[in-house]
């Protein structure tokens, strides 16, 4: 576990740190993401809260969320400004995502909203895709104003 | 817009492909895979497109450890040997190798009796049936070897019951499976002791379980009824030189078990001649001759019929004349 714990360190780290001064190879825009362990905290008289740690000690079924925040550093206009992100074969997104988030279930190569897409089976059958299906999510944003920043987030719970 | 998709899908392609190459497990990651997470961004800025990543996020899996016990008998096993055998299933439900350490409990609640524990042993030869000298026996601490995730191992509960019970009494066997690292409430955490060095966390199950088999105790008995009638020459009863005593020989098998290699045998008595051909089973004729049919007789060996194997509430007779000498 010291390794997992080195690595919570290094990417709480990068997640509070995002001053200019971490922008890689003087690019317009950066980009710095992290993890955490979303528990359910079921306390008497009060509804469920969810609450999020440090993935200190992750196991199967656990639900993550992973974050990428994004800042354009630079003094222009940053248009077409998409950001894609592999999902790890380990985890499946949640199924309770947006259904408007886009995503692909063939590697990256086509992007649509889940219900837009289908796998084909070995048998050569078609079904429609599943939240467990994705292979890849992507935001698109029309435009990024100099200094404007933001998070992009999703769950996925690990198979 | 297009440019900008055609490099992230090269860019996407290269960090992806390597992540295809950890094996997906039918449920529960493997304890140790590390997951990494890496978002790409793409986009247009003054003289063209550029593309950046993201530092890349790792973490990683930790071991669940837990175990599930089921029975594999559909119902009660039937003894009526002394000795029955029940077998149960041991599955690692966690995410990496574990060994389990195996008790036998023959004190259940509401047993009839206790069995005799003369063992565990597991089916070292894989067919599902017991096999004397062939599938191993444990030692104590009855142990396990390592199974890896949803590895399942069948395991034998060798019984035999103690004198003194009666037909029909019913006994349940518990079998434990506690995983070696440890056992407790959901959640309970052993550092360092996963995988590579990782954490290891008790799953749902508490890293332990039970599952009930159970045996019943089938016991036949046989009683046999012999009973005579005589005719006499004169159409009398009288027991005079000629008269033909007609021998009925009533075997009557109770209980819920069963009994094997039943074979009924009585002598032709002295002064007394077989009547050839006479010997019948359920009124069935049966030849004299030591054959096929179940029945042999002779005037010198006596009549002998196996029955074979017989089951409880069952009832049989045989027939055979014999001529006052």
């Amino acid at each position: 576990m010291n390794t997992g714990r080195i690595f919570g360190f290094f990417a709480a780290l990068a997640a509070l740190v995002s001053t200019p001064a971490m922008a890689q190879r003087e690019q317009a825009v950066e980009l710095s993401g992290d993890v955490m362990v979303v528990k359910t905290v079921t306390e008497e008289g009060a509804e469920p809260r969810e609450e999020l740690v440090k993935p200190d000690l992750v196991v199967p079924g656990d639900r993550l969320v992973f974050r990428t925040n994004y800042r354009n550093t630079s003094a222009d206009l940053v248009e077409n400004f998409v950001v894609t992100n592999p999902l790890h074969s380990a985890v499946a997104l949640a199924p309770d995502t947006p259904s408007s988030q886009q995503v692909s279930v063939d590697g990256g190569n086509t992007f649509g909203t889940l219900s837009e897409l289908t796998v084909t089976e070995e048998d050569g059958t078609s079904r429609p895709a599943m939240a467990y299906d994705v292979t890849h999510l992507r935001w698109v944003l029309s435009s990024l104003e100099p200094g404007a920043s933001g998070q992009i987030s999703f769950y996925a719970i690990v198979r | 817009m297009k440019n900008a998709q055609k490099i992230y899908s090269v860019v996407a392609a290269a960090a992806f492909a390597p992540l295809f190459a950890t094996p997906a497990l039918a449920d529960g990651v493997a304890a140790g895979t590390l997951i990494e997470n890496t978002a790409t961004a793409t986009y247009d800025i003054g003289d063209g497109p550029e593309t950046i990543d993201s530092n890349t996020v790792v973490l990683r899996v930790d071991e669940l450890i837990d175990v599930a016990v089921t029975s594999l008998n559909a119902g009660p096993i039937a003894t009526d040997s002394g000795t029955a055998v029940l077998t149960y299933s041991v599955t690692n439900t966690g995410n990496g190798p574990e060994a389990y350490t195996l008790t036998a409990n023959p004190a259940v609640a509401g047993n009839d009796f206790d069995p005799t524990v003369d063992g565990i042993a597991i089916d070292t030869n894989g067919n599902g049936v017991y096999d004397p000298g062939v599938d191993e026996i444990l030692t104590s601490p009855e142990t396990t070897a390592i199974l890896d995730p949803d590895e399942e191992l069948t395991v034998f509960v060798l019984l035999s019951v103690p004198a003194g019970t009666n037909d029909e009494d019913e006994a349940q066997v518990e079998l434990l499976a506690e995983a070696v690292t440890g056992t407790g409430a959901p959640g309970t955490t052993f550092p360092g002791e996963g995988v590579d060095g990782g954490d290891a966390i008790v799953g749902v199950n508490g890293a332990d379980d039970t599952a009930l088999g159970s045996i019943i105790v089938g016991i036949a008995t046989v009683d046999l009824f012999k009973s005579a009638v005589v005719v006499d020459p004169f159409g009398g009863t009288s027991v005079v030189p000629g008269s033909i005593i007609t021998y009925t020989i009533r075997a009557d098998v109770t209980g819920s078990g069963t009994v094997s290699d039943l074979v009924i045998t009585d002598i032709i008595p002295d002064d007394t001649t077989y009547e050839a051909g006479t010997l019948t089973l359920d009124t069935a004729a049966l030849t004299d001759a030591a054959d096929a049919d179940a029945g042999e007789a002779s005037d010198a060996a006596g009549i002998s019929v196996d029955l074979g194997e017989v089951a409880g509430g069952t009832s049989h007779s045989i027939t055979f004349d014999v001529s006052v000498d």
